[in-house]
């Protein structure tokens, strides 16, 4: 769907982006993590063609990116603005027409949004009579009303209280089971494990880690399990012997626990199973990925650190 | 191009739909319509009354005036000699205006003198004068022929010598017709700045909200700048042919219904007013159309409105263009909003050059400096403004179309460079602007 080869970009002497390449498939949810600074937000200006790349190229569905290509696209900028004296209507009029649309088919698709996202109300009003996250509302559908092939969303969760950050997700959940292709820039890594298919990681203008996500998890598994049962804490140690070693424990209450270990020698999960299996009443066990977050941490800290130290 | 259709559809729209623009169109016009009758409605009034004394040392005069009452004048007389320096300064002569001597050779040497006060009006020399000669007249009737009053009056034709300029006979370069030129002109550059900084505004509102980056992933930053630049020429024009017309009803219905005797041409026709020299009213008109017919002619006879108004848009859209691009590339490079206040300054300082250039042409037409000031693209459009109202010698009349060729070739030049600035500024945003920065991306491509 997208391919993005070799880009770097300077702005005078700060380099923004360094040799990035990655490719997102058709229909996935392909996140796009990094900390601040680190060259995102210029890449999806790069792929949206607002600013031009110093050397590499982008390809679109096969083809080099043309500024055709972008009535495909729907880009939802980190830094939003809307104009402040145009109505609700007027503005998705505006910004429809000028991705292609024509004027009745806008009318439909304004009818479908506003009601789904019950703003009826608002078509009328003023921008600059809407809150701040009516506006985030009303922008996300001047963003998605073509229907585009490919969404490019820069923190498009930001401005949201918890309960529009659920229904964007639930929207993006939808559009992806409709077979869309979503590149999500964002720091909410909980909705980077909820959402996305594969992410790439940009540190410091590089691109520092790219794949799915249980991949990237599993590269970084430190052998932790977690056992959660009912019983005696004391029956639940013994069981475990010299095969196993404790981590980590939290009471639950009501003689109930969750406790986290580390296999000693060649033990495996199975093996865990098999002792405690008749000591204590199971009732759960799974082994410990980490986290998003903690993907995202170990990927940028160690490198941060360099930096510190250099 | 259909983005820069849309864009520029929606900066229209905005224009015509926000308060300042109804307000200007109503209130522009109607200002200058109250100018221009403040200047008709100023000379119309009699605006003096004056007591003369008259010296008549030989008793010419017999103590008697032309008759017909002159509501602005009372006539007093004196029969001895009267010193300019005691009637300067004597308490009897305060109450009068001015001292007209009746100099005992008057009859033969023909040469009277006025002292005044403060200086009259040209309407009251004029009568002074009139009333003075008709008086001089009867005397010498009675002294020298044995015609009665009204039959010498018969047969004294008066003749009237027109003096004009054998390349302009019809006067369409005085002076006054070149103030046309420069009120066009002057026209042009306030539609030019007015809407300029709304265009500078617009585009630094668009920079700080972040619209333009929503924009930008569907328009090209040339199709944004061409799009606003085109949607603000519009609504200028808009507003300018809102101007026209209404100001063009209104003289309309002045030249109908206010000043309609002024523009009879029988009004300045001196053997009509000798004729009629009795009727003290019709006398009236007569002085007061004389001293303002000047203005009025001006307006309603000698101004070419269509030929001026055909130049005047072309230089309107060659201007505009020229001048909105330079300030589509300066609200580019802007940092802030805030920005924009330090570039009044220079503007402003721009915008009197333009206007004193057209000044200066008015007054130095052949100078070598006024050519250059016809062709360079930041004063042309009120120069040529000038220069046309002046009239070009014959067959000097291409220098009008070299001047716009060159504007035309300056404000593509001039979108070229701001369509740079542009593309590489717009997305910067609370930066300071520094000045290699601006070459810089004048630079990049």
């Amino acid at each position: 769907m997208l391919e993005v080869k070799n880009i770097s970009k300077s702005f005078y002497k700060h380099e923004a982006l360094n040799d990035v390449s990655l490719h997102v498939n058709k229909g996935e949810v392909f996140g796009l993590l990094g900390p601040n600074g680190a060259g995102k937000t210029t890449l999806i200006r790069v792929i949206n063609r607002i600013i031009q790349q110093d050397s590499g190229s982008v390809r679109f569905d096969g083809n080099l990116m043309t500024q055709n290509d972008l009535q495909s696209i729907g880009y939802l900028p980190e830094e939003r603005g809307l104009y402040k004296n145009m109505t609700v209507e007027a503005h998705a009029v505006f910004l429809g027409r000028l991705r292609g649309l024509s004027k009745a088919d806008i009318k439909i698709k304004i009818d479908y949004w506003f009601d789904r996202f019950n703003i009826n109300d608002w078509r009328k009003k003023r921008i600059e009579e809407l809150s701040k996250g009516m506006a985030q509302k009303v922008q996300f559908i001047c963003t998605v009303l073509h229907e585009p092939k490919l969404l490019i969303l820069d923190e498009p969760f930001s401005g949201f209280d918890p309960i529009n950050i659920e229904l964007i997700k639930q929207e993006l959940i939808e559009m992806k089971a409709a077979g869309k292709t979503i590149i999500l820039s964002t720091h909410n890594m909980k909705s980077v494990e909820e959402i996305c298919d594969r992410v790439a990681l940009i540190h410091q203008s590089k691109k520092v880690a790219e794949g799915k996500i249980s991949e990237l998890q599993a590269e970084r598994k430190l052998g932790l399990y977690a056992v959660r049962f009912r019983g005696s804490m004391i029956a639940f140690v013994n069981a475990l012997w010299t095969g196993f070693e404790i981590v980590d424990k939290t009471i639950l209450g009501d003689d109930r626990f969750e406790v986290s270990l580390k296999m000693r020698g060649d033990n495996s999960f199975d093996d865990l199973l098999k002792v405690l299996i008749g000591q204590v009443q199971m009732e759960a066990a799974w082994e410990m990925l980490p986290s998003m977050q903690d993907v995202f941490i170990d990927v940028v800290q160690p490198k941060q650190e360099e930096v510190n130290n250099a | 191009m259909r983005n820069s259709l849309l864009i520029a559809m929606r900066e229209w729209k905005e224009r015509i739909g926000s308060r300042s623009f109804v307000l200007m169109s109503i209130l522009g016009p109607v200002v200058v319509l109250g100018m221009i009758y403040v200047l008709f409605a100023l000379g119309s009034q009699p605006k003096q009354h004056w007591n003369v004394l008259i010296a008549d040392p030989a008793g010419l005069m017999e103590n008697k005036i032309m008759a017909g009452k002159d509501i602005s004048i009372d006539y007093s007389f004196a029969d001895g000699y009267i010193e300019t320096e005691e009637f300067a300064n004597g308490k009897k002569y305060q109450e009068f205006d001015a001292l007209l001597e009746v100099n005992e050779k008057v009859l033969t040497n023909k040469i009277s003198h006025v002292f005044y006060r403060n200086e009259p009006s040209v309407r009251m020399q004029t009568r002074v004068q009139y009333y003075y000669e008709r008086r001089l007249e009867e005397i010498l009737i009675k002294q020298f022929t044995d015609l009665s009053l009204s039959d010498f009056r018969k047969i004294k034709q008066p003749i009237t010598v027109s003096f004009s300029d054998v390349y302009d006979p019809e006067n369409k370069a005085s002076d006054l017709s070149g103030w046309v030129g420069f009120f066009y002109g002057t026209l042009i550059f306030v539609f030019i700045f007015l809407f300029g900084m709304t265009i500078l505004r617009s585009v630094s509102r668009e920079k700080s909200n972040r619209i333009v980056e929503v924009l930008l992933a569907s328009a090209s930053p040339n199709q944004l700048m061409v799009g606003k630049i085109l949607g603000i020429g519009f609504a200028a024009f808009f507003q300018f042919v809102i101007w026209t017309v209404v100001i063009g009803f209104g003289l309309y219905f002045m030249r109908e219904n206010l000043f309609p005797d002024l523009l009879d041409a029988s009004n300045m026709n001196i053997q009509q007013l000798t004729l009629n020299a009795a009727d003290a009213t019709y006398q009236e008109s007569q002085f007061a159309s004389h001293e303002y017919n000047k203005f009025v002619d001006l307006i309603f006879g000698q101004v070419q409105f269509v030929n001026m108004t055909g130049f005047f848009l072309l230089f309107f859209v060659g201007g505009y263009l020229f001048y909105g691009a330079l300030f589509a590339a300066i609200g580019a490079t802007m940092g802030s909003e805030s920005d924009g206040q330090q570039f009044v300054l220079p503007l402003i300082f721009l915008l009197f050059l333009a206007l004193y250039s057209g000044y200066f042409v008015l007054n130095y037409p052949e100078n070598t400096m006024s050519t250059w000031l016809h062709y360079i693209p930041f004063t042309s459009p009120v120069v040529v403004m000038v220069k046309l109202s002046q009239g070009y010698q014959p067959g000097e009349a291409y220098e009008i179309y070299m001047s716009f060729f060159v504007l035309l070739i300056s404000a593509f030049m001039m979108m070229a460079i701001a369509a740079r600035l542009y593309k590489n500024g717009i997305l910067q945003f609370g930066h300071r602007v520094r000045l290699k920065h601006v070459f810089k991306w004048l630079k990049k491509n």
